[in-house]
């Protein structure tokens, strides 16, 4: 379609030198690997400036290390755009867009217990769907949490 | 104290629980009580408040969250009680075997007197346990 | 009246003994339609029995912080007045003459205790959701006394002004006026929120209150509770075939207790199947209805009809 393609050259042609790759295996999915320091900026495009609908975050622990992924929908086109982070294996942190899209609070919150992750300037960080006497500092979808602990 | 259960399981009244289920069961549960199966031919009512009840039907395997609040409700049930742990969750955690959110089955919360497995039972299978467990006590 | 004889009234016959085991029947008769009308079986004919033998095997739990006594005694003052009330309206029924002047307001003031000791039970409970549900049931004793009152103000007229049970039964029936079918119409929808029924069951909504005011109750009170609902749902029919179609009067034999039962069994009915076929109302919807021009409004009509002869 014509707008979406307009859409992913001005998309591609904003970040143009911020972006590690990208890459769009069919028309309407398109991922775009940043490093963290150009995150909000991408966040502020993408939601405020493209006026993309914000979908959720998702976190996933890699070999490589802890990667989130933002999703960004454009449904006026047909279009869905995915911001992959890859964080530091030892000690992930990544700045938090809850200032940018308020909707993002719990989701950050639920990536931080569930993973690790530390979001820097997240406004409201606390346990979200552990339980109370679930121990600090274990994270139970790390690669390094095994199966049967309890 | 015969008298007593031998009342019980002509009017077994049941409060329903869920404690981390995916819903399939209750719903499930839910379909048994409607007019199709009518359960009131046996005495079962559905009640909403845990202190008119006879019977706990538990379904889902039951969660860190939910385990202390599925020992409250179990003590808050005046006797004499029964515990029905309906699904295959409730019975044995089900596929969420190693969880890590898992506080295990409902008989390592509170004792169990009957097991419906099924992911999740039909209403005629939660029927069927419910008059056997009745069978069982009288 | 020898105390023997007394005692026999209140406790066997037509007191506490007859009363239960028709309230108990007419709770199973209520069941019974309910399911048929849900196009299924329904329970036994004993259930309403298991019931009651059952709850009285189960542990009795008395909440910490409420009032204590008046948690355990509110239901058997409810169930002493349902009693008492079964019996004055009995006694005018199987022997007119021998009542007392102003015992259709001695009857009516027993009628209105059971509702009152539902809103005490629920208040000693100590429980935000029973006190819900009492404070709800409060404002419906408000909203459906005052037109059943108004409405029964025209049997009274229409008997030349008597307030005896017995008088108003031996003369001719109020449902014979325009005016008394008036207020029949009002009186019955007046029942169903005395017996806490849908379309007026707001206090003890099911689905949204968790049984109201009886959240905390278990075992031998709640019988007496349920008890009591069974016999009000007994007597109230009776009560007001006496007072508007004749009653069921012994002077004919056979046939006009026959037919007088049948007049109950027929008011019975309509309220199974009001009760069967309606959404429940708010309780800001039920004041308004009551105190509107369709029940109230239909009262007052019916008793300036009868005041001026019709």
């Amino acid at each position: 379609m014509k707008e979406r393609e307009e859409l992913v050259t001005k998309i591609e042609e904003k970040l143009a030198g911020k972006v590690v790759s990208s890459r769009r295996d069919i028309p309407n999915r398109m991922y775009v690997y940043i490093e963290g320091e150009n995150l909000p900026e991408a966040v502020r495009l993408l939601f405020d400036e493209l006026s993309g609908r914000y979908v959720i975050l998702t976190g996933v622990d890699t070999p490589a290390g802890v990667e989130v992924l933002y999703h960004f929908s454009f449904d006026g086109v047909g279009l869905v755009v995915t911001l992959r982070v890859l964080l530091d294996k030892d000690k992930p942190e990544i700045d938090s867009i809850t200032p940018i899209v308020r909707g993002a609070e719990w989701i950050e919150r639920e990536i931080h217990e569930l993973l690790g992750v530390e979001f820097v300037g997240h406004p409201n960080m606390r346990r979200l769907i552990l339980a109370e006497d679930w121990p600090e500092g274990v994270y139970p979808l790390r690669r390094s949490y095994g199966k049967n602990t309890t | 104290m015969s008298l007593k259960l031998k009342a019980l399981c002509k009017s077994p009244w049941i409060f329903h629980v869920n404690t981390g289920a995916c819903n399939n069961c209750d719903i499930e549960l839910v379909d048994a009580l409607t007019p199709r199966f009518d359960v009131e031919r046996f005495g079962i009512v559905l009640v909403g408040s845990i202190r008119h009840a006879d019977a706990l039907v538990v379904t889902g395997g039951v969660t860190r969250q939910a385990a202390p609040r599925l020992k409250r409700l179990y003590e808050q049930a005046p006797k004499p009680r029964l515990v029905i742990a309906c699904g295959t969750c409730a019975c044995s955690k089900g596929i969420f075997h190693d969880g890590y959110h898992m506080a295990g089955p409902v008989d390592q919360i509170v004792p169990v007197d009957i097991y419906i497995p099924g992911c999740p039972p039909k209403p005629e299978a939660i029927i069927d346990g419910v008059v056997k467990l009745l069978k069982k006590v009288a | 009246m020898s105390p023997l004889w007394m005692a026999f009234l209140i406790l066997v016959f037509p007191g506490f003994a007859f009363t239960f085991a028709f309230a108990m029947a007419f709770a199973w008769i209520d069941r019974k339609v309910t399911a048929r009308v849900q196009w299924r079986v329904g329970p036994p004919f004993l259930q309403p029995i298991y019931d009651f033998v059952k709850l009285l095997g189960k542990e009795v739990i008395v909440p910490l912080d409420g009032a204590k006594v008046l948690f355990l005694l509110a239901p058997l003052v409810g169930l002493s007045a349902v009693t008492l009330a079964s019996t004055l309206v009995w006694q005018a029924n199987l022997w007119p003459v021998r009542g007392f002047v102003g015992d259709l307001i001695v009857a009516v003031y027993l009628l209105t205790i059971p509702s009152l000791s539902v809103i005490l039970g629920g208040f000693a409970s100590n429980n935000r959701i029973a006190s819900l549900g009492a404070s709800r049931e409060m404002k419906m004793i408000l909203s459906y006394e005052l037109p059943f009152i108004v409405a029964l103000i025209v049997p009274i007229i229409n008997a030349g002004g008597s307030i005896r049970l017995g008088e108003i039964l031996l003369g001719q029936s109020a449902v014979s006026h325009p005016s008394g079918i008036l207020a029949f119409i009002a009186a019955i929808l007046c029942m169903q929120a005395k017996l806490g029924l849908v379309p007026f069951d707001a206090a003890e909504a099911e689905t949204e209150l968790m049984s109201g005011p009886f959240v905390e109750y278990s075992g031998a009170p709640l019988a007496a509770i349920r008890l009591t609902r069974s016999m009000m749902l007994f007597v109230m029919p009776v009560f007001l075939v006496t007072v508007f179609w004749g009653g069921i009067t012994t002077g004919g034999g056979v046939l006009s207790v026959t037919v007088g039962s049948l007049k109950v069994l027929l008011l019975l009915v309509i309220v199974i199947l009001l009760r069967n076929t309606s959404p429940r109302v708010r309780i800001d919807q039920a004041i308004r209805f009551f105190w509107g021009p369709y029940v109230t409004g239909v009262a007052v009509v019916a008793v300036v009809l009868s005041l001026l002869g019709a």
